[in-house]
């Protein structure tokens, strides 16, 4: 079992990855995923715990009466499943508008580079 | 109940399954198709597939048999299961494509080069995969012997038999087909009865559980009330699916049978969406059973409660059809959550015991059987308890082991081969003895109960207190070429970086 992670590279593909990773393309990427992933990741926690939160502390709240038997409970627990998809949905958008195009500029510093 | 329509039905999908599979054998030649399916799959049809795979017995029959019993907390496992799929997209899954690993043994091994983490991953596989499996051929007897009196190994016998054909015949690129095709037979099979179930109940005035005889409307609706500790369960269950999913062997490896990221982001919002509509229909039926079969909650007897309401509630042939198409719909779920773990299974026993004794065909195939056969035995020889909660366990492993070693391993350069195996041996013992606790019937009462029995908020902390300690107190080991790997899981998907080329075929 042998793996290709310990095996050396060619210099010139090795060096031009190093050149990758401080260049500010790409310190960039890295500062745009994090800036978008951390506060939607709390945010979304933050909304799935307010579920048990209310459940918990404001039963009253969450048995209120919506449309006949239909109380409020059931209803933020249905919009969970809406929010998750949305979520997702932004987080797509957000790859392919921000994230994508600035990938592809780093590839093509990187083609000419290694002069592929 | 007449039971030939529900024969005729599960016959159909295990011989449509088999068929499906047997036109795979002539695409599939080399391993790389048997593993990923030579990457070549839409997102539409890779998506249907993740559906039908990740939709298991549990998400069928379990689901809407906690809503019946327990009301509006038990949403959480929908939920859960579909949040799941958002913190993997999130968090995990572009970095571990990047790393060119294909399963988390590769993962670990290529992180942290250290041989000893990768057996231990590969056990921890094995001890996740079988225990989702065994719930699957416990569904399957239930189903069997509610819909024609069959005893109950006689629908695991069955599963097991078909998806070892289809799954030795075929490997991975038969089986995306035949995924596919059951997500849309298993909505089909929920989403018609429910329409004329609802029909019916308006017409019947649209009663109430108070006034159909049932218990109490208020309570079962208010979350956090009828169980004990209820917010403890609650807040585990989370953890569990939150970060289990990203943990379930047959689920990561369908990350690479997109083309490129790009595809797998669409892919994973087409899931999102597939998933988000399915598990509105379990509800439904768990909401109509309260209604309608309340006493089933009083008989232990939740996970029937989907194929038995037509029959109840409509009768007559219309009723024994709509009955056939779910138990069609139920084998269905069976039958394709139950091929993906077998081929992940299989995969990993494969390539860790028998590729140096066996062609890496030969090898796969004899694994294949291995990993069914045991949790067969394993179903037959447990009590039943609601498949649901089954599989919540699955879970709870999961998150307590391979997500401390995912998260840390791509985002934390610090972690250490001590740090990862003590954290997967602590975290999978720790959850592993509350499993078994649970399934032997021996978890005490009160609070230490409910801990044994839903472990993941304490024992994923766990997972992550042992595997960053460890790393910590051992820093001198951290990987010799982590920057490189670093670089490598960070890098732009399609930045034409080398990345090893690693593929099954290269070992």
């Amino acid at each position: 079992m042998s793996f290709p992670v310990t095996d050396e590279l060619p210099t010139t593909k090795h060096e031009a990855y190093v050149r990758v990773f401080d260049d500010p393309d790409f310190k960039e990427l890295r500062k745009r995923y994090s800036t978008f992933v951390v506060p939607m990741t709390i945010a979304f926690l933050v909304w799935y715990f307010l579920y048990v939160v209310c459940s918990n502390w404001a039963p009253d709240f969450m048995s209120t009466k919506v449309v006949g038997n239909i109380n409020i409970a059931l209803v933020f627990g249905l919009l969970q499943f809406v929010t998750t998809f949305v979520i997702a949905y932004l987080y797509a958008q957000f790859a392919r508008t921000k994230l994508d195009p600035l990938a592809t500029r780093l590839r093509e510093q990187f083609d000419e580079e290694v002069g592929k | 109940m007449n039971s030939t329509y529900s024969v005729v039905a599960v016959a159909v999908v295990a011989l449509v399954t088999v068929v499906i599979g047997a036109f795979g054998l002539r695409i599939s030649r080399t391993t790389s198709d048997f593993y990923v399916a030579s990457r070549s799959v839409g997102p539409f049809w890779n998506a249907s597939a993740i559906g039908g795979e990740y939709l298991s017995a549990a998400s069928f029959l379990g689901f809407a048999g906690l809503i019946l019993a327990y009301g509006a907390d038990m949403l959480w496992y929908g939920v859960g299961w579909t949040a799941g799929y958002l913190i993997l997209l999130v968090l995990v899954a572009a970095p571990l494509r990047r790393s060119g690993a294909y399963t988390i043994p590769d993962f670990a091994e290529a992180r942290l080069e250290s041989v000893p983490t990768r057996y231990v991953s590969t056990l921890l596989i094995v001890v996740i995969g079988w225990l989702y499996l065994m719930p699957q051929f416990q569904g399957a007897g239930l189903t069997l012997r509610t819909a024609t009196g069959a005893p109950a190994w006689a629908g695991g016998a069955l599963v097991a038999s078909v998806v070892l054909v289809s799954v030795v015949a075929g490997g991975m690129r038969s089986i995306t087909f035949v995924q596919a095709f059951q997500y849309w037979l298993k909505l089909t099979a929920l989403l018609i009865p429910l329409v004329l179930l609802v029909r019916f109940w308006v017409g019947d005035g649209s009663p109430t559980p108070a006034e159909a005889g049932g218990t109490d409307w208020s309570e079962w609706l208010t979350p956090l009330s009828g169980r004990d500790h209820s917010l403890y369960r609650t807040y585990s269950l989370m953890a569990a699916t939150f970060l289990g999913t990203m943990g379930l062997p047959h689920v990561l490896v369908r990350f690479y049978t997109n083309p490129d990221g790009r595809a797998a982001r669409r892919t994973t919002l087409l899931v999102l969406g597939l998933l988000g509509i399915f598990y509105v229909l379990p509800t439904a039926y768990g909401v109509l059973g309260r209604i309608y079969a309340s006493d089933l909650a009083g008989s232990g007897r939740t996970d029937a409660v989907v194929l038995e309401l037509p029959a109840r509630v409509i009768g007559g042939t219309t009723g024994e059809l709509l009955g056939a198409l779910l138990t069609a719909g139920a084998f269905a779920a069976f039958l394709s959550t139950s091929s993906g773990l077998a081929v992940s299974v299989a995969g990993a026993l494969s390539q860790d015991l028998l590729s140096r004794r066996f062609s890496a065909v030969t090898a796969f195939r004899l694994a294949t059987a291995f990993a069914i056969l045991v949790p067969f035995v394993l179903a037959v020889s447990v009590d039943d308890i609601n498949v649901a909660t089954s599989v919540g366990l699955a879970f709870a492993v999961a998150a307590s082991t391979f997500c401390p070693l995912l998260v840390l391993g791509i985002w934390w350069r610090g972690l250490t081969p001590y740090g990862a195996v003590a954290g997967l041996l602590g975290g999978g013992l720790a959850s592993g003895g509350s499993v078994v606790a649970t399934l032997a019937d021996v978890a005490p009462s009160g609070l230490a109960g409910a801990m044994l029995n839903q472990p993941a908020l304490w024992s994923v902390p766990l997972g992550f207190a042992l595997m960053i300690g460890v790393s910590l107190a051992s820093r001198r080991h951290v990987a010799p070429n982590v920057n490189r790997m670093m670089v490598r899981l960070h890098t732009p998907e399609h930045l034409d970086v080398d990345r090893g080329g690693w593929t099954p075929e290269h070992r």
